[in-house]
C-alpha cells in the first residue's frame, strides 16, 4: 500500500441504481465534454459521493475516466480538423505545472484555515471564475448571435497580444495564428490551477484560449481536449499511484460518457460559432448559483453564520440538482441543436439530387 | 480555347515532351495518358486532355485505376468502381468525339506507380501523363519515364458548366465510392462491440481480484490506466461507429471546410481571371 489514504479507502458495492446513475451522468457529461471540450466532471464528483464513494476515490476516478474520455473526443474533432495538437500538448504540459500549484495552494489553504476554508475557498473560486468569464462569454455569444452578417475578428486583446514579438513565438496552423509563448504559459498555467481547485480547467481555458490567444471557439475547444488528456493522464497517474482509482466507476462511467463525446463532438459541426459559447456561458453561469447554495454551509463549519442545520442540509441538496440541472441544460440544448440543423441539412440536400 | 491561353500550354508541353518524337509524330498518332483512381474522371480534366490532343493531333488513352480491388466488402466497391468508370468513359468519348480525338479506355487495377510503368511500356507512343485529383504527383512521377502533369482547375469553371448538377454528380459518385458504408458501420459497430463487451466481462466478472490488484498502488497504477487506454479504443471505436450507423454523422458541409481551405491556399492563386483548367509539370 502506499501512503495513507489507501489502508482507509472503502470501495463500494455496485447496485443496479449505482450503475444505471453513473452511466447515465457519464453520458451527459460527455455530450457536453465533446461539444464545449470540457466540463460534466463537476457533477460526478459530488455524484460519487453521493452514493457513498469516499470522497478521495471520487476524484480519483473522475480524473480516471476523464482522459479516455478527452482522448476520444480529441480523435473525433481532430478528424474534423478542428483539433490544433501542438497547442493542446504545449498547453497541456504547462497546465500540468499549473495543476501542482494548484495543489500547493490548496494544501497551504488546508493547513492554515482547516478543511472548511479550504472548501470555502474552493466554492469562492468557483463563483468568482464562472460568474466572471461566465458572464463575459455570454456578452460575447449574445452579440455574435445578434450580429448580422460574418464577422470573424478575433477579439482585440488577442489580436495585441499576437502582435508583440517576445522570443519564443509560436506558429499554430490549425489555429492559424502565431503568439508568444509568453502568453501562452500564463494561460495554460491558470487552466491547470483551476483543474486543480474546481476540477474543470476548461473553464478558463477554452475561454482563455478564445479572448487571449485568440482562437475560434471550435478549435478552442477541441484542443482542450487534448490539454484535459494530458493533465487527466498526469493526474491519474498519481491518483492510481495511491491506488485510489475505482476502475469498475471508471469504466462504467467511461461506458456511457464515450457515447456522450462522440455525440458532442458530431454536434460542433453542425452549430454555428456562438452556439458553444452559449453553451458553456449557460452552463458555468448555472453552476455558479449552484456553488453559491454551497456556501453557507462551510460559512455555518466557520461559525461565521448560524444557520438552522435542515436549511443548511437542503441548501446543500439545491446545490447539487441545480448543478445536474446544468448539465442537463447544456446537453438539452447540444441535442435540440444537433438534430434541428441535421433535419435542415436534410431538407436542403433533398432538391440537390433531384436536379442532378 | 482562346488562342492566348493555348499558346502558353504549347510551350510547355512539346519543349519538355516531343523533341526526340518530332519527325515520327506525323506518322504514328501519339497518346496522352489521362490517370484517374476515381470512379468519375472530373470533367475539367477531360477537357483539359481533349483540348491538347486535339490541338496537337494527339489521341488518348483514359486509364480508370481501381486502386483497392480487394477491399474486402464483397466486391462492392469494385463493382461500384466498374459502373462509376463506364459512365464516365462514356462521358468521356463524348467530349473527344465532339472535337473529333479517339479516346482508348482501359480499366486497371493495383498501385498507381505501377500501373503507369506498365501502361507506358506495353501501350505505345505516350507522350504525357496527365492524372486526376486525388492522386499524388510524386507517386506518378517515381514511376513515369515521361512527363507527368496536374490540372489545376477552380471550382468557379466546374459549375458554370453545367450548374450545380455536375458537381453534384461528381461528388455523389465520390460519395457512393468512398467507403463510408452503413454496412461497414453496422460490422465495425458489430466487432468493436463485441471487443468491448469482452474488455468490460473480464474485469467486472473479475471483481475481486481486479480490485485487488488495481488498488495496490505503485507500479500497479499502470493496470488501471492500461485497461482505460483499452476501453478507449474498443469502445471509442464502437460508439463512433454506433452513431454512425444510426446515420449520425458530422457535418458534411463543415467537415469538408478545412481540406478546401487548405486547397484553396495551395493550389488555386488568388487573383486570377483565368479560370480554365490549367496543367501543371512534374518540375
Amino acid at each position: 500500500m502506499h501512503g495513507p489514504v489507501a489502508e482507509v479507502l472503502q470501495f463500494i458495492d455496485l447496485t443496479t441504481y449505482n450503475i444505471l446513475f453513473l452511466f447515465i451522468v457519464g453520458f451527459i457529461g460527455g455530450l457536453v465534454s465533446g461539444f464545449i471540450g470540457s466540463g460534466g466532471a463537476f457533477v460526478l464528483t459530488p455524484g460519487m459521493m453521493s452514493l457513498g464513494v469516499p470522497g478521495t476515490v471520487a476524484v480519483a476516478s473522475n480524473m480516471c475516466h476523464k482522459f479516455p474520455k478527452a482522448l476520444v473526443g480529441a480523435i473525433k474533432r481532430y478528424k474534423y480538423g478542428q483539433v490544433d495538437i501542438k497547442l493542446g500538448l504545449i498547453m497541456g504540459i504547462f497546465a500540468e505545472i499549473g495543476v501542482q500549484v494548484g495543489i500547493m495552494i490548496q494544501q497551504y489553504i488546508l493547513k492554515v484555515y482547516g478543511q472548511a476554508g479550504s472548501n470555502l475557498y474552493v466554492s469562492f473560486i468557483f463563483v468568482l471564475v464562472l460568474v466572471i468569464v461566465g458572464g463575459y462569454v455570454m456578452r460575447d455569444a449574445v452579440q455574435m448571435k445578434n450580429a448580422t452578417g460574418i464577422t470573424p475578428s478575433s477579439p482585440a486583446l488577442a489580436k495585441r497580444l499576437q502582435q508583440i514579438e517576445i522570443w519564443p513565438m509560436l506558429t499554430f496552423k490549425t489555429a492559424g495564428l502565431r503568439i508568444s509563448m509568453w502568453f501562452l504559459v500564463p494561460v495554460a498555467l491558470a487552466t491547470g490551477m483551476l483543474a486543480a481547485t474546481i476540477a474543470v480547467g476548461g473553464f478558463i481555458g477554452v475561454p482563455g484560449l478564445m479572448y487571449i490567444i485568440g482562437a475560434t471557439s471550435i478549435v478552442a475547444s477541441a484542443s482542450e481536449l487534448v490539454i484535459a488528456f494530458v493533465m487527466g493522464l498526469g493526474g491519474t497517474l498519481i491518483w492510481a499511484y495511491y491506488g485510489t482509482v475505482d476502475i469498475r466507476l471508471v469504466m462504467i462511467i467511461l461506458a456511457g460518457s464515450l457515447f456522450g463525446v462522440q455525440l458532442g463532438a458530431i454536434g460542433t459541426t453542425y452549430v454555428k460559432e456562438y452556439m458553444i459559447k452559449y453553451v458553456m456561458a449557460t452552463i458555468m453561469l448555472i453552476v455558479a448559483v449552484s456553488r453559491f447554495f454551497a456556501i453557507p454551509k462551510y460559512l455555518n463549519e466557520l461559525q461565521v453564520t448560524a444557520l438552522a442545520d435542515s436549511s443548511v442540509a437542503l441548501m446543500t441538496q439545491i446545490s447539487f440538482y441545480v448543478m445536474c440541472f446544468a448539465l442537463l441544460t447544456g446537453a438539452t440544448i447540444i441535442l435540440v441543436n444537433l438534430f434541428k440543423a441535421r433535419s435542415q441539412e436534410k431538407a436542403a440536400a433533398v432538391p440537390a439530387p433531384a436536379g442532378g | 480555347m482562346e488562342p492566348k491561353k493555348m499558346e502558353k500550354i504549347q510551350e510547355h508541353i512539346p519543349a519538355e515532351t516531343t523533341s526526340a518524337d518530332l519527325g515520327v509524330q506525323v506518322k504514328k498518332i501519339s497518346y496522352i495518358l489521362v490517370v484517374t483512381r476515381n470512379g468519375h474522371m472530373s470533367e475539367p480534366v477531360m477537357e483539359y486532355a481533349v483540348n491538347v490532343a486535339d490541338r496537337l493531333q494527339y489521341n488518348i488513352i483514359a486509364a480508370h485505376i481501381n486502386t483497392l480491388p480487394f477491399y474486402r466488402d464483397g466486391g462492392r466497391r469494385s463493382g461500384l468502381f466498374a459502373s462509376a468508370m463506364q459512365e464516365s468513359a462514356l462521358l468521356f468519348r463524348e467530349k473527344a468525339e465532339a472535337r473529333g480525338v479517339q479516346v482508348k479506355h482501359i480499366g486497371d487495377a493495383g498501385k498507381i506507380g505501377n500501373v503507369v510503368k506498365r501502361l507506358c511500356s506495353s501501350e505505345k507512343r505516350i507522350e504525357f501523363i496527365v492524372i486526376d485529383q486525388g492522386i499524388r504527383k510524386e507517386e506518378v512521377v517515381s514511376q513515369s519515364p515521361v512527363p507527368v502533369f496536374s490540372v489545376i482547375y477552380t471550382e468557379k469553371k466546374a459549375g458554370l458548366r453545367n450548374k450545380a448538377t455536375h458537381y453534384k454528380s461528381v461528388e455523389k459518385g465520390a460519395i457512393r465510392m468512398s467507403i463510408t458504408s452503413k454496412k461497414r458501420h453496422l460490422r465495425n459497430c458489430f466487432t468493436f462491440g463485441i471487443l468491448t463487451a469482452a474488455v468490460y466481462a473480464a474485469v467486472f466478472l473479475n471483481q475481486e481480484l481486479v480490485m485487488a490488484y488495481f488498488t495496490k498502488g505503485g507500479i500497479y497504477a499502470l493496470l488501471p490506466v492500461a485497461v482505460v487506454f483499452m476501453v478507449s479504443y474498443a469502445h471509442g471505436n464502437f460508439t463512433s461507429s454506433f452513431w454512425s450507423a444510426l446515420g449520425i454523422e458530422g457535418s458534411k458541409s463543415t467537415t469538408t471546410k478545412p481540406a478546401d481551405i487548405r486547397k484553396k491556399a495551395t493550389d488555386v492563386p488568388v487573383v486570377k481571371k483565368d479560370v480554365r483548367p490549367r496543367a501543371e509539370v512534374n518540375v
